[in-house]
């Protein structure tokens, strides 16, 4: 050993105890089993009596990689969760009442001359040619045609310009996870939390009391208890940071349906409502729906019935209500208590962040993990980055409702009008004054996700790169009428979407036969 | 661009290798734009002009202001670079590298350092440098282009390209006189200023006018015309002590090598930088702590010339329609070869960003921001070899513990003390790779390593340690010499 390193004597493995059995409760147990089995030992509490929200059916992309991470197989998962391919989400209604557009898991064109290929659309736009800028977003185009193939590694190609998401049904997710979490050593503890026992001294939580007259004692707790947000926020008296005035949607019904005949779409659709907006989204099985709504616009009974009135297919149970508020805890780790999921904060389901958030906070936790005693640079590391996605979802969450000539509702009258963030503001000035968005690498929603909410919801920026003009007229319209019959072409080579589904539970069957 | 935004017309002002490289890139992206270059007198402080080491990017610049790098090095303008040795900067004594490539594979998820930092408090490893495939060849004074072969430990590094500053600005001069950029020679007097704050026309000294829509500063530390539009600085002083240099040609040994040297010594530390037929060399000290005079002793140079610079930026290089670039935006000692480097990215951004002719603030401020992110990371990584070298002997030396850490390095310091972590940082200029050549190479150890690498069992580790050494090894060992590669190169068809 060289002497002149200092180094860290062994500890014992930290005894992590989570509450709550939820997507939240579950992710973070299989990832902390799966990736420091050595550094840890993991309880999980659950109550049979205390339901799951379970509603976040739609995925992002991200989440492939925590399933990769896991060594789950794809296939199997999706089959057993009931899942379909999400290339997207289509939107309808948002900026005028009769607009549609998809938000792509993907580019839109590709760069030329070091030129953002948008600029090019822009400049073509206001010379006349009359094409959508999704048009030249190959998971758009796929989504149109209701196609489905896995992208690819090859970054030459064009089919590497797209991603893909899950849609399935939340309630099997949960389960999914615990089974492989308890397979690999997890303990699950039934029973409802009556007591938190805390140190006289530090206020860290020593141990939990159960109904039974159990006491789980740990060292690193994990509340994934809800929006009840018991360690953290009742136990803990961590701030909640509200942010329902740019947010005001703050309650959901959920009506599940049979699935309409016919192929099933590759993407979620969010609708605009009067006084929200409401989701559809086609897994195997059945057909997820429902109206997020804000209270002070219109009435429960209101909402139920707009969304019975709305749904497609037969309703499969009664219309399901949920409660919830934007914003979040002031941090979510505070000295030996991480707040995961609705526990921590939340954000509308708008653009389907809340698996999302989940997953990045687990990713922060594990590089994290406290050995020994927990360090303030480690927590104030680990809120830091807490902070900065949420700052960034909820700024674009807000430019989906702000940007609008809606006012045929006193809820679309209210959010078309507020004062957004100053952090909005400015992103959105920059665009309209010259087609830029303002530029960041980490977080989520990178340029061609903001270009598709500006120009899916009609802000058209004033100009658009300089550079873009070097091109003649004619040559670029012969370049883009390539690109897009290219784009046309793979999409239309490729296998309809409930085909490949299809083929592929059907390789499963086979294989467990 | 709607027609009526369009800027028309540019004036670069200063005739070095950044206003050059700034007019090019102009003209390149811009057809239809005029631009004009004022030739001033040279500063002698403007290292971006003077000191052409470059960094990786430099492949990208070049691609977009029509170089060809075979040409380059064929004419002798450029040779290649893969890193640089420092010699005793470390607690031990013993010499490190920083190449431009990976150290090291990862493996499961776990980074390969977490796992060399917990060999080497198991009782030993190889130094980290040997992990890196760039830094080998550089250590064996070889080059190769990276392999394209994903599984070729020869894939896993960049390179960047060393310039001979006098025919680098005639080959810049060329190309701009062939696609059609105007010169003028004299010196900037009182600009005419519009209503807005910005500069309406350049006033020459002899009373000539030059009008135009963008105004590029590239004059050096003076800002000959940003200055006018402000005399704000952001010191660095504290954290980049060095603001003396001494700046010599020596006559070559007549071996080509594609690494740079950086050797700390008791008032400072002396560089040397090979061109294929002489030596760029020189030293760079504080001019608080030590003289001219014993400068010049210790670095045994009588000839050389003596530059002052002031260590710092300009918080808003782009104010107007005058934007600043090169030593007039941003200064900072040779450490790293990142003078020429910011500027060639700083003209890319702008290109990248670039504004109508309105100059609206909106679109400055995006510039201004990201330039404050990629400048001040760049100080970052640039204190950490001052204030946390692992020499401590000299009167240079031994008060740099004391000083104070910016904010930026002080978090990236406390995380990978901690546990080996590097924080994210937008715009950074050197990735991980780098910082952990540095970091480790002088000896700043984490105290301890991520859970996640107790799950490789360290045996195994080791093994696998061993095996990627001797791959790297063998695949640099049977390389021929820099020489020979040039040759090789000097022979091969035109593309």
């Amino acid at each position: 050993m060289n002497p002149t390193t200092p180094r860290e004597p062994a500890h014992p493995r930290t005894r992590v105890v989570i509450l709550g059995g939820g997507s939240a409760g579950w992710m973070a147990a299989a990832a902390l089993v799966r990736l420091l089995p050595h550094a840890c030992t993991i309880r999980l509490i659950e109550s049979a009596e205390i339901g799951i929200v379970g509603v976040g059916e739609a995925t992002l992309p991200h989440l492939r990689a925590f399933v990769d991470t896991l060594g789950i197989d794809e296939a199997d998962f999706m089959r057993t969760t009931h899942a379909t391919f999400k290339l997207g989400i289509d939107f309808r209604d948002f900026g005028r009442i009769g607009d549609s557009y998809i938000h792509p898991f993907g580019s839109f064109g590709t760069e030329l001359n070091g030129v953002a290929f948008h600029h090019y659309w822009l400049r073509m736009h206001a010379a006349g040619r009359q094409d959508e800028l999704s048009d030249y977003s190959i998971a758009n185009v796929m989504g149109a045609m209701r196609r489905f193939a896995p992208p690819s590694a090859d970054t030459n190609s064009i089919l590497s310009t797209y991603s893909y998401a899950y849609q399935f049904d939340a309630t099997l997710f949960a389960p999914y996870l615990r089974d492989y979490s308890l397979k690999r050593g997890v303990e699950r503890t039934e029973g409802r939390v009556v007591g938190v026992d805390q140190d006289a001294e530090s206020g860290d939580v020593t141990a939990l009391r159960l109904e039974s007259g159990d006491r789980i004692d740990g060292d690193l707790f994990v509340d994934c208890s809800g929006f009840f947000s018991l360690l953290l926020g009742r136990t803990l008296g961590e701030e909640w940071e509200d942010w329902s005035g740019w947010l005001p949607c703050d309650r959901a019904v959920a009506l599940p349906c049979t699935p309409p005949a016919g192929p099933i779409e590759p993407y979620t659709r969010a609708t605009a409502m009067s006084a929200g907006w409401r989701w559809r989204i086609p897994l195997q099985h059945r057909v997820g729906n429902g109206y997020v709504y804000s209270s002070a616009h219109i009435s429960d009974e209101a909402a139920a019935d707009a969304i019975v009135a709305a749904v497609e297919g037969e309703p499969m149970a009664e219309p399901r209500m949920l409660r919830f508020r934007a914003g979040r805890r002031r941090r979510s780790w505070v000295k030996n208590v991480v707040a995961l999921g609705l526990a921590s904060g939340f954000l509308e389901p708008l653009e389907s962040t809340s698996i999302y958030l989940t997953q990045g906070a687990i990713t922060q936790l594990i590089e994290l993990f406290p050995i020994g005693r927990i360090r303030d640079c480690d927590r104030n590391e680990f809120n830091r980055m807490v902070d900065l996605e949420y700052d960034r979802i909820r700024d674009f969450l807000i430019l989906h409702y702000h940007a609008t000539t809606r006012d045929d509702s006193d809820f679309w009258n209210h959010v078309r009008t507020m004062e957004v963030p100053d952090s909005l503001a400015e992103k959105i000035e920059l665009w309209r004054h010259a087609g830029r968005v303002q530029k960041y690498s980490q977080g989520l929603f990178l340029e061609p996700s903001w270009i598709a909410v500006y120009i899916g919801q009609n802000i058209l920026p004033k100009t658009w790169d300089q550079r873009a003009d070097a091109f003649e007229v004619q040559g670029l319209a012969r370049a883009m009428d390539k690109l897009r019959g290219q784009i046309e072409q793979a999409a239309r080579a490729m296998p309809e979407h409930d085909e490949f589904i299809r083929r592929r539970n059907a390789a499963i069957a086979t294989e467990l036969r | 661009m709607n027609p009526d935004r369009s800027i028309r017309t540019v004036a670069v002002v200063g005739g070095g290798i950044v206003g050059l490289s700034a007019a090019l890139a102009f003209v390149r992206a811009l057809p239809r734009v005029r631009v004009e270059i004022v030739v001033t007198p040279a500063d002698p402080a403007a290292l971006a002009d003077r000191l052409p080491s470059t960094l990786p990017p430099v492949g990208r610049f070049h691609a977009a202001i029509g170089l060809n790098e075979l040409d380059l090095v064929r004419d002798g303008v450029a040779t290649h670079r893969l890193a640089t040795r420092f010699e005793n900067w470390s607690a031990s004594g013993r010499p490190w590298y920083h190449a431009f490539g990976d150290y090291g594979l990862s493996a499961a998820g776990v980074a390969f350092h977490q796992l060399w930092v917990r060999a080497r408090g198991d009782g030993g490893v190889r130094p980290f440098h040997e992990f890196c495939a760039a830094a080998m060849l550089a250590q064996d004074g070889k080059f190769v282009h990276p392999s394209h072969e994903p599984d070729s430990p020869l894939s896993t590094f960049l390179y960047a390209l060393r310039l001979d500053p006098e025919r680098y600005r005639r080959r810049l001069t060329a190309e701009a006189e062939r696609l059609r950029v105007t010169f003028s020679d004299g010196a900037i007097a009182e600009p005419e200023r519009r209503q807005d704050g910005g500069v309406a026309a350049l006033r020459l000294a002899d009373g000539r006018r030059i009008e135009a829509d963008l105004y590029i500063d590239c004059s050096g530390p003076s800002a000959a015309l940003a200055s006018h539009l402000g005399e704000e600085f952001e010191d660095w002083s504290e954290c980049l002590p060095c603001d003396r240099l001494l700046l010599a040609v020596e006559p070559g040994d007549g071996l080509p090598s594609p690494c740079d040297l950086a050797i700390a010594a008791p008032s400072g530390w002396r560089w040397e930088a090979p061109l294929p037929d002489r030596r760029l060399a020189g030293f760079a000290y504080a001019g608080s702590i030590t003289d001219e005079a014993a400068a010049r002793r210790e670095f045994g140079g009588e000839a050389a010339e003596a530059v002052e610079i002031r260590p710092g930026r300009r918080p808003q290089p782009w104010v107007a329609n005058v934007l600043a670039l090169g030593d007039a935006a941003i200064a900072v000692d040779p450490l790293e070869g990142t003078n020429l480097h910011l500027a060639q990215s700083a003209i890319l951004r702008a290109l990248e960003l670039l504004p109508g002719r309105d100059c609206h603030a909106l679109e400055l401020r995006e510039y201004n921001r990201r330039t404050e992110q990629e400048t001040r990371r760049v100080r970052d990584f640039l204190a950490l070899h001052y204030l946390r070298a692992g020499r401590t002997k000299g009167r240079f030396w031994r008060p740099m513990r004391e000083r104070k850490v910016p904010d930026g390095l002080a978090h990236t310091l406390e995380q990978f003390e901690a546990r080996g972590r590097l924080p994210f940082y937008e715009e950074e200029t050197f990735d991980k790779h780098s910082w952990l050549a540095v970091l480790l190479g002088m000896g700043v150890i984490p105290r301890g390593v991520e859970p996640a690498a107790g799950a490789v069992d360290p045996a195994q580790a080791a093994a696998a340690m061993e095996r990627l050494a001797g791959r790297i090894a063998a695949a640099t060992q049977r390389l021929p010499g820099y020489r020979d590669y040039l040759a090789n190169m000097a022979r091969a068809p035109s593309r």
